[in-house]
């Protein structure tokens, strides 16, 4: 018993049709893929993005705005947290490290950020993939997507960041003149905003600024202890705590007293779920998706029954039996939606890579759209359901009255 | 022996066939002639059991088959009144197609196949049946009818689109494959030089035998 002969037949009859049941099938699979393996993802790429920013503290505000700012460095202005705070927080026991974020400056459009050594290595767990990190006041670090040379010279321009890679005519009006940096080093890609950022000493930046180095000597060794006797603000303190029981415990104390203190991790969740677009633009996508697979499904069924009663009729007059019919119906409309939910598969992952490229583009957070188990199987699920939705026509073409088909 | 025992048909209010009681034994070709509408496709199809009838029964050698399928496939060779070719398939893969149900396929069956068509006067075996003209696909389906030698052949106006000098070649074919298999042969015509090979001519009139 060959049923291919049939199903190839089947196919060649109905050329058009199977093309357009392919396309669609591959176009409602292909959405559903693709915004499933986005906002993965996403999620995935902005939970990276926030994996050394155990606790934030900042002065208060907006939350989101002060994520934001030091985890995604879409900087805006941010109210200031007294500098005191980095000392008493570097005395705490419940503190494994700390590190200010100072903003506000721009070379070419990427952003300055002032810090401390501690943190550029991420308190040593990344180490430069060229040079060295910074150890005086006038030196640079490199995120590995600012295309500069090492031992370059650079000036910071007060101001946002613009176009990375690109000055902006602002720029040169608001240069910090006889401040030069030198590029000491680069560091290894992390994937996320931070690539595109340069880092200096936040003595610098303080200085730069006209508020002194924060410390009691000038020059002085980078870093913690700041002992000036009025050290300058800064928009955010980046804190690792010892344990779980500790972060809760400084979270609830710098809660109050003038400070605000975050989990950035909890603020993203609390953004995701608080993403009504995104929501709306996938519940929007899979009703669409689900519309387009039923109306491919219904066309499927009208085209089998109504164009091919006749065919099947001649097969079972010629003495096919029952199960011959089943397996040529059943495999040609199985094959169909199985190839379109194929098609749609790697139409989907295709379209969520290049949205990833996009996001990647915009934000330089990596969105690493990788084909993913969860999507497979989807797809995996729908070609089950097309198969068992596929037995109905089927079953219709064993049963119509074959003398009457024959006249049709 | 195919035999039908005062078979009646009726599709509403409409009689299409009105108590017919017919038998053609083995070996015996009988010929159905009657005007367009008279219901003679309607017969054949009652008698390859493509259509249940109101009423009479309808046996082949004394009993009533309970697989009509698996029956046709052993035992009937069908020619239908339009073909009934598969357009997209080739001629060969028309004439073949009733063994792809089979569950075994016999000996060299293209070859026979191709042998069969090239004695129809059809040379190019793979060609796609729809290009075919009405004559050509009229001798594939003959063709597909008779392959295999079954028993009982039932031949819907078989010579109807053929010119008088085809369709009597076509027919003496026809008619010659039944009797050397010893086949039973239930023809409809209005073909005279086809009803005039036949051993017996019944004629079909408002669903009534004469
Ligand atoms: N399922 C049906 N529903 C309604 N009418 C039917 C049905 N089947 C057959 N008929 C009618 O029965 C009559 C006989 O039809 P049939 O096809 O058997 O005629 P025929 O003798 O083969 O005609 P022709 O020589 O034109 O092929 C026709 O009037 C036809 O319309
Ligand atoms: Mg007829």
């Amino acid at each position: 018993m060959n049923p291919f002969p049939m199903v190839l037949a089947d196919w060649r009859a109905m050329r058009g049709t199977a093309v357009w049941c392919i396309v669609l099938v591959a176009l409602a699979v292909a959405i559903g893929v693709a915004v499933g393996a986005q906002e993965r993802a996403l999620r995935q790429a902005s939970a990276r993005a926030s994996d050394d920013f155990a606790l934030l503290i900042g002065a208060p505000g907006s939350q989101t705005s002060l994520v934001l700012a030091s985890v995604y460095l879409q900087v805006e202005a941010l109210p200031l947290i007294d500098g005191a705070n980095l000392n008493r927080l570097a005395a705490d026991k419940r503190v494994a490290a700390v590190a200010p974020i100072a903003f506000g400056d721009v070379v070419n459009g990427y952003p300055v950020i002032g810090t401390t050594a501690n943190f550029v290595t991420r308190w040593g767990r990344l180490a430069p993939s060229e040079g060295r990190v910074f150890e005086a006041e006038d030196e640079a670090v490199l995120g590995s997507d600012v295309r500069l040379p090492i031992g370059a010279g650079i000036t910071p321009a007060h101001g946002a960041a613009g176009a990375p890679g690109k000055a902006d005519p602002d720029e040169a009006r608001h240069r910090h003149e006889g401040v030069v940096y030198k590029v000491v080093g680069r560091l290894p890609p992390t994937g996320t905003p931070w690539d595109r950022a340069i880092l200096v000493p936040v003595e610098t930046v303080w200085e730069t600024h006209g508020l002194g180095n924060g410390h009691a000597r000038d020059p002085a060794p980078l870093g913690l202890p700041f002992d000036a006797e009025s050290i300058p603000g800064v928009p955010a303190i980046v804190v690792k705590p010892v344990g779980v029981a500790d972060a809760y415990a400084l979270r609830g104390q710098y809660r109050q007293g003038g400070t605000m203190a975050l989990f950035p991790a909890e603020v993203l969740v609390s953004l995701y779920r608080n993403l009504g677009d995104v929501r709306a633009v996938l519940v929007l996508a899979s009703a669409l998706n689900d519309g387009l697979l039923f109306l491919s499904v219904l066309l499927l069924v009208v085209v089998l029954i109504g164009l091919r009663r006749r065919r099947y009729a001649v097969l079972r007059a010629l003495g096919a039996p029952a199960v011959y019919v089943l397996l040529v119906v059943w495999l040609g409309t199985t094959a169909l939606l199985a190839a379109g939910c194929l098609v749609g598969l790697a139409l989907g992952w295709a379209g969520s890579a290049a949205a990833g490229a996009l996001v990647a583009a915009r934000t330089g957070l990596a969105v690493a759209a990788a084909p993913g188990a969860d999507e497979a199987l989807l797809v995996g699920v729908l070609v089950l359901v097309g198969g068992a939705m596929a037995l109905v026509p089927a079953w219709l073409a064993t049963r119509a009255p074959i003398s009457e088909s024959l006249r049709s | 022996m195919l035999a039908l025992h005062d078979v009646s048909v009726r599709v509403g209010e409409l009689t299409v066939l009105d108590a017919i009681t017919l038998a053609v034994p083995p070996g015996r070709c009988v010929g159905i002639a009657g005007p367009s509408g008279s219901g003679k496709t309607t017969l054949l199809h009652v008698a390859g059991m493509l259509l249940e009838p109101s009423l009479g029964s309808v046996t082949w050698q004394g009993t009533r088959s309970r697989d009509p399928a698996g029956w046709r496939r052993k035992t009937v060779g069908f020619v239908f009144q339009d073909f009934c070719l598969v357009p997209e398939l080739s001629a060969l893969a028309n004439v073949l197609l009733p063994m792809r149900f089979a569950a075994f396929c016999s000996g060299d069956a293209a070859g026979r196949g191709i042998a069969m068509l090239a004695e129809m006067g059809i040379a190019h075996p793979h060609r796609r049946a729809g290009i075919l003209s009405r004559g050509e696909q009229q001798r594939v389906a003959i063709a597909r009818a008779v392959l295999n030698t079954p028993p009982l052949i039932l031949a819907d106006e078989p010579t109807a689109s053929l010119d008088a000098g085809t369709g009597g070649q076509i027919a003496k074919l026809l008619i010659a494959a039944a009797r050397q298999a010893g086949a039973a042969l239930l023809v409809v015509s209005h073909d005279p030089a086809l009803l005039a090979e036949m051993d017996e001519v019944r004629t079909l009139r408002g669903g009534r035998l004469a």
